[in-house]
C-alpha cells in the first residue's frame, strides 16, 4: 500500500480497493447503529418518541382537514400519513446532514477517514427511522380495510429514488454549511414552505391543471404520488416522472459529490 | 513491516481572508461576495525536504505554530501540500487525537468497536483484538459499562489501548505523553518502545528535548514552517536547547516563541 500525497488533488476514491469498500461498508454499520444506539438508548420509549413527531401531527392535521376545513379525500388519516412519513424522512434527514461536516470536526481531521460517508450515514440514519415506522402506517392502512397489492414490489424503488436525491442534496448542502453556517436556518425556511406545496396535507388532484408544470419541478412530489399510488390505491406508480427524477437525482448526486470532493480538502481549513 | 516516509520539497499554505468576508448568506447577500476570495497565503510549511527509514524513528520540534501538527497531518493524508510532495508506504496510525468518537451513553464495548472503525479497523479486526484492548487497559470489569462513569484517566487509558492495538506501520505521535500520569506516560513510552522493536516508523512530536535524544534517531527543528537543523538526534537536540536559552538571555532573536 503506497501513498503518494503530491501537491495536485489526488484521491485515493478514484481506484477504491475491494478491501476499502469493505472498510467503508464496516463504517457505515457502526456509525449508523452509532446514531441509533444513541436515539434510543437513553429510554424504553425511545422509539415511540420518535414516532410521536409524525403521530401528533397526524391527529392534529387530520383534525383540521377532516372537521374543520373538510377537503373530502377518503381515509383522509391513512392517506394523509402516506405523505406525511416520506416527508418526515426527507426533511429530518437533511436538516441534520447539513450539519454532517460541520458537527464532526473531529472525525473529519482523522487520517485516512473517507469524510465523503458522513452524509451518507445522517441520510441512512433516517432511512431506518423511516422503516421503522412503516409497519405503523401498514397497521393504519390494513385498518382503513385498504387492501394491498404486488404493486407493493414497486416500493424499495421508490425508497432508493429518494434516498438518491436526498444524497444529492445532503452533499451540496454540508459543503455550503461549512462556508455559510446560517444554511440551515434557511433550509429550515425552505422546508417549511415546501412542505405546503408538495401535496402533504392534500391530493395533487386537487392542484389546478395551470398549476401543474410548476408542480411537477418538485421530485417529492412525484415521489409522495408514487407513495400513494402504491400504497392506497394499489396501483403501478407512473413510472415516467420517476425515472426522469431517478436520472435528475444521479446526475445531480455527481455533480454535488464533485463539488463535496472538490471542496473537502478545504474542510479541516475550515472548521 | 517496512514503511518509509519520503517528504519532498512540500510547502503548505494557509489563504488568510478578509475580516470582512462573509460567515452566512445573509452577510453575503448584505456586503456581496467580494470577501470570500482569500487576500493572503501564509506558508505554514515552506520547501520542508527529509525522509525516514524504514523502522526508524525521527524527533520533531519547535515552538508552537513552527509547523509540526500541520507537518504530522499531512504525512497522515488529511489534507494536500500545496507545493512537492509525500509519500508514505504502509499503514497510518496516529497517537494523537485519542478517543475520537468516543460517546458517554455508550458502553465501553461500543465505543471500542466505534472508536477503532474510525481509526481505520475493520469490524473483524476490532473483534480480534477486543479482549487484549481491555485487558491492556485493565478495564476487564467495565466493558458494558456506560463510558460516564469511566473516570477521565479511565477513558484515556481505553483510547490509548485500541490506538496501541491498531498496528500501524508509520505511526504519527503528538504531545500524546504530556497528557496522563506518570504511570500511563511509562506505560506509554513502553508501548511506543515495542512499537519500534517491532519496526514501526514513528515521528514523534515532542516539546522534550530530552525525550527526543532518548528515542529517536534522527531529529528534525522546525521554526516558522522551515527546517533550521536535521540530523542526528543528539546534534539538533543539543543545538536546540542551546540556541534556545541563548535566544531566551538575548530577548528571543533566533527562535522567539
Amino acid at each position: 500500500m503506497t501513498r503518494l500525497i503530491t501537491s495536485s488533488t489526488t484521491n485515493q476514491w478514484k481506484h477504491p480497493s475491494i478491501q476499502r469498500w469493505l472498510y467503508v461498508r464496516d463504517l457505515l454499520q457502526t456509525l449508523v447503529a452509532r446514531n441509533m444506539k444513541l436515539r434510543y438508548k437513553r429510554s424504553v420509549m425511545g422509539f415511540a418518541w420518535s414516532l410521536l413527531n409524525p403521530l401528533a401531527q397526524l391527529l392534529v392535521f387530520s383534525f383540521v382537514f377532516t372537521t374543520v376545513l373538510p377537503l373530502n379525500i377518503p381515509n383522509y388519516t391513512v392517506f394523509l400519513f402516506t405523505g406525511l412519513l416520506p416527508w418526515t424522512w426527507f426533511s429530518g434527514g437533511l436538516i441534520e446532514a447539513t450539519e454532517a461536516i460541520v458537527g464532526n470536526r473531529e472525525l473529519i481531521r482523522r487520517p485516512g477517514f473517507p469524510t465523503a460517508v458522513l452524509p451518507v450515514i445522517t441520510i441512512l440514519s433516517h432511512l431506518v427511522h423511516f422503516l421503522l415506522a412503516l409497519p405503523v402506517l401498514l397497521f393504519f392502512i390494513l385498518a382503513a380495510k385498504i387492501t394491498l397489492t404486488w404493486t407493493i414490489l414497486a416500493l424499495p424503488l421508490v425508497i432508493v429514488v429518494q434516498f438518491i436525491f436526498m444524497l444529492s442534496l445532503a452533499y451540496l448542502l454540508s459543503t455550503i454549511h461549512v462556508t455559510f453556517r446560517d444554511t440551515q436556518y434557511l433550509l429550515n425556511i425552505l422546508l417549511l414552505l415546501g412542505f405546503y406545496l408538495t401535496p402533504v396535507l392534500y391530493d395533487s388532484t386537487d392542484v389546478p391543471l395551470r398549476f401543474h408544470q410548476i408542480y411537477s419541478l418538485n421530485p417529492m412530489y412525484h415521489l409522495i404520488n408514487a407513495y400513494r399510488a402504491i400504497l392506497l390505491h394499489g396501483v403501478w406508480p407512473d413510472f415516467v416522472p420517476l425515472s426522469l427524477v431517478a436520472a435528475a437525482s444521479f446526475a445531480l448526486l455527481l455533480i454535488g459529490y464533485r463539488y463535496f470532493l472538490s471542496a473537502s480538502s478545504q474542510f479541516v481549513e475550515e472548521l | 513491516m517496512g514503511a518509509e516516509i519520503v517528504v519532498h520539497s512540500v510547502g503548505k499554505s494557509f489563504r488568510l481572508f478578509h475580516p470582512r468576508r462573509p460567515r452566512t448568506l445573509q452577510e453575503a447577500v448584505v456586503h456581496g461576495l467580494r470577501g470570500l476570495s482569500p487576500v493572503d497565503r501564509f506558508w505554514a510549511l515552506r520547501d520542508v525536504s527529509f525522509s525516514v527509514a524504514p523502522g526508524k524513528m525521527v524527533g520533531i520540534m519547535g515552538a508552537n505554530g513552527a509547523g509540526k501538527s500541520t507537518l504530522l497531518r499531512l504525512i497522515g493524508g488529511v489534507g494536500h501540500p500545496d507545493e512537492g510532495h509525500i509519500q508514505v508506504t504502509g499503514r497510518i496510525g496516529a497517537l494523537l487525537d485519542l478517543g475520537a468518537g468516543f460517546h458517554p451513553d455508550l458502553t465501553g464495548r461500543e465505543n471500542v468497536y466505534i472508536n477503532g472503525v474510525i481509526s481505520g479497523l475493520s469490524r473483524r479486526e476490532v473483534s480480534r483484538s477486543f479482549d487484549s484492548i481491555f485487558h491492556f487497559a485493565e478495564l476487564e470489569d467495565f466493558i458494558d459499562s456506560p463510558l460516564r462513569v469511566y473516570s477521565t484517566g479511565m477513558q484515556m487509558r481505553l483510547a490509548f489501548a485500541i490506538a496501541a492495538h491498531i498496528e500501524p506501520e508509520v505511526l504519527r505521535i503528538d504531545e500524546v505523553l504530556a497528557v496522563g500520569d506518570i504511570c500511563f506516560q511509562q506505560k506509554c513510552i513502553q508501548r511506543i518502545e515495542r512499537f519500534k522493536y517491532q519496526g514501526c516508523t514513528i515521528l514523534l512530536v515532542s516539546h522534550e528535548p530530552a525525550l527526543i535524544a532518548e528515542q529517536c534517531e534522527d531529529a528534525i527543528w522546525l521554526h516558522a514552517g522551515k527546517i533550521v537543523s536535521y540530523g542526528k538526534a543528539a546534534a539538533v537536540t543539543e543545538r536546540y536547547v542551546r540556541e534556545r536559552s541563548l535566544a531566551h538571555n538575548t530577548g528571543g532573536a533566533i527562535a522567539n516563541a
